[in-house]
């Protein structure tokens, strides 16, 4: 029943910008334009479009402390879309809102409803190993598993028991996350023998070996040297054509270079700006924002 | 700059560090003095049970130039110049060892609580019962209360049978209220206890080769192929290993071991032993370590002959293989620890079966399950500072739980095995659960965060990342702890063990002795040989087994290490 008003409701994205307006936000009048402006833009560029996770009234609080401030905000299918912004702004927890991580977090507590596919992955007949499974995750440090290197990649289809053709599917993951090459005659290895940068694409290639809708990333390359970095970026890239990838990073040029959309959220955790990424980095709505991307603070 | 006092550096600037000396020449001396004791205490034990000096002087001569020279030049040259090879004759030394150990278990598990039949009727049955369960989980494998049931009757059904025909009434009960009209009037025998009464079987050492040689040597060459990439080499593992142990048919009788000791000197000792020399060989690293061994076992050859040959005497030693093979006796030469060490072993089995699955299930409950929020939180908070209390309770009040609970309440003989097993259980439970807890604290969160990241369930996580991750840490904590228990004697006292006991038990429900009870009673005899000689015996052979299982769980926990 509610499942349904609530596709009716994410297909039409009129309510959604009604919400947000009508939010109270203490960022106050800008934000309202904002957000209006997000629909504005889906509209005028056509982008693919349909939003495939979108976020209403949101609020996170770890403790007594709030780590999101009402976040609106609708992520659209098969794109990059960066989130960027100071330390402690909240877009990390933003991001494992997604995937419910943060429901491993004892003392976190979360407000509002954020929807996938149209369902709100907070309602109670939710599994959040189900979710899980159609959204992918990869972490800032690479933690592949101290086992193999085919044992990585095939570890989650074992456990959701997709083992026919494992070879063949193990082998697709390597070749889509631009790995194969590489370790071809060394699957049998321990993954942890493997570089920094290609640890991270092993588990790039582990989270896509299940072929989920959606990739998570928590800033994937910051542990990383440029060349690894440059690797990951021009995958994100390719990922994109079949997936929806959100990424969560502290480089401004890596968003700017790889981003569709771009989310700025800045101290407090609140979500200032949200648009096509060359608006945010060329003619940004906030003078907040602006400071930011110039680094005149931040 | 230089001031007037003169240089910064130099005498004119000492830094008054007098107490700093002081106080590390304290730390030393206090370390020094508690290892030192004991170093007096175990050579002086050491030579009540051996009493080298009644030996000649030629036959140490004899000794020290045949076995004694060659290999401490052997380790000064591997010290020197040869790590990994100093390394491999650790483990050459030390394997063997624990083979034999493991082979004299086996051994006496086989003469004294098991006759071969038994066991392959306990194997067989085993194996089907697992081959009913995965039979069942690969036909139905989207039935996962079916597939409970299933894991809950298969090994009913195949290993323990229904209940005795004491306990028929309970079912005929049931029955009735339900009105079902089936009555259970007989006992329903599993298919272990059918095995075992076949009129017909086949002889021991086949059993043997077909329930302990093929598993094992499959293990090993499961192991051996898998890390060399190579399915030849593992089947050969196989084949060899088979061959060898069906050998024993010939060698058995001949070097008058028997068949069935040879079948499980090949297993356990002469498997393991192959593998590692094996790869060293084929590695090419640390070869020269091969030849501690060999000279140790020529050494102790030509020494033997050579003091022969000259007509030295050995030394008239208490702890020979008389003492470990014979049973408790009044006169102090006959004495021998041999059903006390039956005893202790049986009481390791029951501590093992019982204690480690309940020690690692709590483990694994309180650090990946338990809230620890709310006041469930609480209750898990007070628990584990609880077990950490336990852990300090002084064994005499473990064993007098184990005589209310299990002597008074539950009626259990007085002194058997059963009793003191788990009345000693409790006593490590507190350790093996601390123990394990710190293994698995020790996987690094981030694997947990992966795993749940993939879409895994927290059962998943914790079978598929986080206990493969722990077992090293878990085994080493849990050996140590095996190790405390084997010593203990105040529990021993408590549920009334015997003070000596001339036959090894043959039930987990016989009364018996264990090692540490058996040396107690020694301590208290009139004549002095006893407490001189024969306890220090047995001190030592206590000792002995305790070095070896400390030393496992040691090579154990440090090849974790290198690969973390």
């Amino acid at each position: 029943m509610t499942q349904n008003e609530m596709s009716n409701e994410s297909t039409d994205p009129t309510p959604s910008a009604e919400t947000a307006t009508s939010s109270p936000d203490p960022s106050g009048e800008p934000l309202v334009e904002q957000s209006i402006d997000v629909e504005g833009t889906d509209e005028t560029t056509g982008s693919t479009g349909k939003p495939v996770i979108e976020a209403r009234d949101l609020d996170v609080f770890y403790g007594d402390v709030q780590a999101l401030q009402q976040i609106d905000m609708a992520i659209p299918e098969k794109q990059v879309t960066a989130m960027i912004g100071p330390s402690g702004c909240g877009k990390s927890t933003f991001l494992r809102c997604i995937n419910r991580m943060n429901d491993l977090v004892d003392a976190a507590r979360i407000e509002g409803d954020l929807y996938f596919e149209g369902k709100n992955v907070y309602d109670d007949d939710v599994d959040p190993v189900a979710l899980r499974r159609r959204i992918g995750m990869v972490f800032q440090h690479p933690n592949p598993f101290p086992k193999s290197i085919y044992d990585n990649v095939a570890y989650g289809l074992r456990i959701q028991d997709q083992t026919e053709n494992l070879d063949e599917k193990v082998e697709t993951a390597l070749k889509r996350a631009a790995l194969w090459d590489e370790v071809e005659d060394q699957l049998d290895k321990s993954a942890l023998d493997l570089s920094g940068g290609q640890q991270q694409r092993l588990c790039i290639a582990r989270a896509i070996a299940v072929d989920p809708d959606v990739i998570l990333m928590d800033e994937p390359a910051s542990a990383l040297d440029p060349i690894a970095t440059s690797k990951i970026e021009d995958l994100i890239e390719e990922l994109a054509e079949e997936f929806t990838v959100v990424i969560v990073t502290h480089n401004m040029q890596q968003a700017a270079r790889i981003s569709d959309k771009t989310a700025v959220f800045l101290t407090g955790g609140e979500l200032v700006e949200f648009d096509d990424t060359n608006k945010i980095f060329e003619n940004p709505e906030h003078q907040r924002v602006e400071d930011y991307i110039t680094g005149k603070f931040g | 700059m230089a001031t007037e006092q003169g240089n910064w550096y130099g005498d004119d600037s000492k830094v008054e560090n007098l107490r700093g000396r002081a106080f590390e020449a304290t730390c030393l001396a206090a370390t020094a003095f508690g290892l030192v004791s004991v170093l007096i205490l175990l050579l002086y034990v050491a030579r009540d049970a051996f009493r080298p000096f009644s030996a000649d002087v030629g036959w140490h001569v004899t000794y020290a130039v045949t076995l004694l020279v060659p290999l401490a030049a052997l380790v000064v040259y591997y010290y020197r110049s040869d790590e990994p090879a100093g390394e491999v004759a650790y483990v050459t030394s030390g394997l063997p060892i624990v083979g034999l150990l493991l082979t004299g278990g086996f051994v006496v598990v086989f003469t004294e609580l098991l006759t071969v039949l038994e066991w392959f009727a306990l194997v067989v049955s085993a194996a089907v019962a697992l081959g009913l369960i995965v039979a069942h989980g690969r036909l139905r494998p989207k039935a996962p209360l079916e597939r409970l049931l299933v894991a809950l009757a298969a090994p009913v059904v195949t290993l323990l049978g229904t209940p005795p025909a004491q306990f028929n009434w309970l079912f005929n009960d049931l029955t009735g209220v339900l009105g079902l009209g089936v009555e259970l009037n007989h006992q329903v025998i599993s298919l272990r206890q059918a095995i075992t009464m076949l009129p017909f079987a086949p002889t021991d050492w086949v059993m043997l080769l077909l329930t302990l040689v093929l598993p094992l040597a499959a293990a090993g060459g499961w192991f051996v192929g898998k890390r060399r990439e190579s399915r030849r080499d593992g089947i050969a593992v196989v084949a060899l290993t088979t061959v060898v142990a069906a050998f024993g048919l010939v060698a058995g009788p001949l070097l008058g071991v028997g068949v069935e000791g040879w079948v499980l000197l090949a297993t356990f000792t002469g498997l393991p032993v192959g593998i590692y020399v094996e790869g060293v060989v084929r590695r090419d690293e640390g070869r020269a370590g091969l030849a501690f061994p060999a000279v140790a076992v020529l050494g102790v050859l030509a020494g033997s002959v050579a003091v022969d040959a000259l007509g030295f005497s050995g030394p008239d030693a208490w702890l020979d293989w008389g003492f470990l093979v014979s049973a408790a006796s009044r006169t102090p030469a006959d004495a021998g620890i041999y059903p006390a060490m039956v005893g202790s072993v049986m009481m390791i089995i029951v501590i093992v079966l019982t204690t480690f699955p309940a020690g690692v299930g709590a483990a694994i409950y309180l650090e990946e399950y338990a809230p620890s929020k709310g006041p469930m939180g609480k209750l898990v908070t007070l628990i584990e500072i609880n077990i950490g209390n336990l852990a300090g309770v002084p064994s005499v009040v473990y064993g007098l739980l184990g005589l209310g609970l299990f002597i008074r309440i539950m009626a259990w003989p007085q002194g058997s095995v059963i009793v003191a097993g788990l009345a000693v259980g409790l006593l490590i439970l507190p350790i093996v659960i601390i123990s394990a807890q710190e293994a698995i604290r020790s996987v690094p969160d981030s694997f947990r965060q992966a795993s749940y990241g993939m879409g895994a369930t927290r059962w998943q996580t914790i079978r598929q990342v986080v206990l493969p991750e722990a077992l090293p840490g878990i085994l080493t904590g849990t050996i140590l702890a095996l190790g405390r228990a084997i010593g203990e004697t105040a529990p021993l006292l408590m549920i009334g063990a015997a003070a000596s006991v001339r036959l090894a038990p043959n039930s987990f429900f016989d009364v018996a002795s264990m090692m540490p009870r058996q040396i107690f009673t020694w301590s208290s005899e009139l004549e002095p040989a006893f407490r001189h000689g024969v306890l220090a015996a047995g001190v030592i052979t206590l000792l002995a087994v305790l070095l070896v299982m400390n030393g496992t769980a040691i090579v154990i926990r440090n090849r974790y290490q290198r690969q973390g």
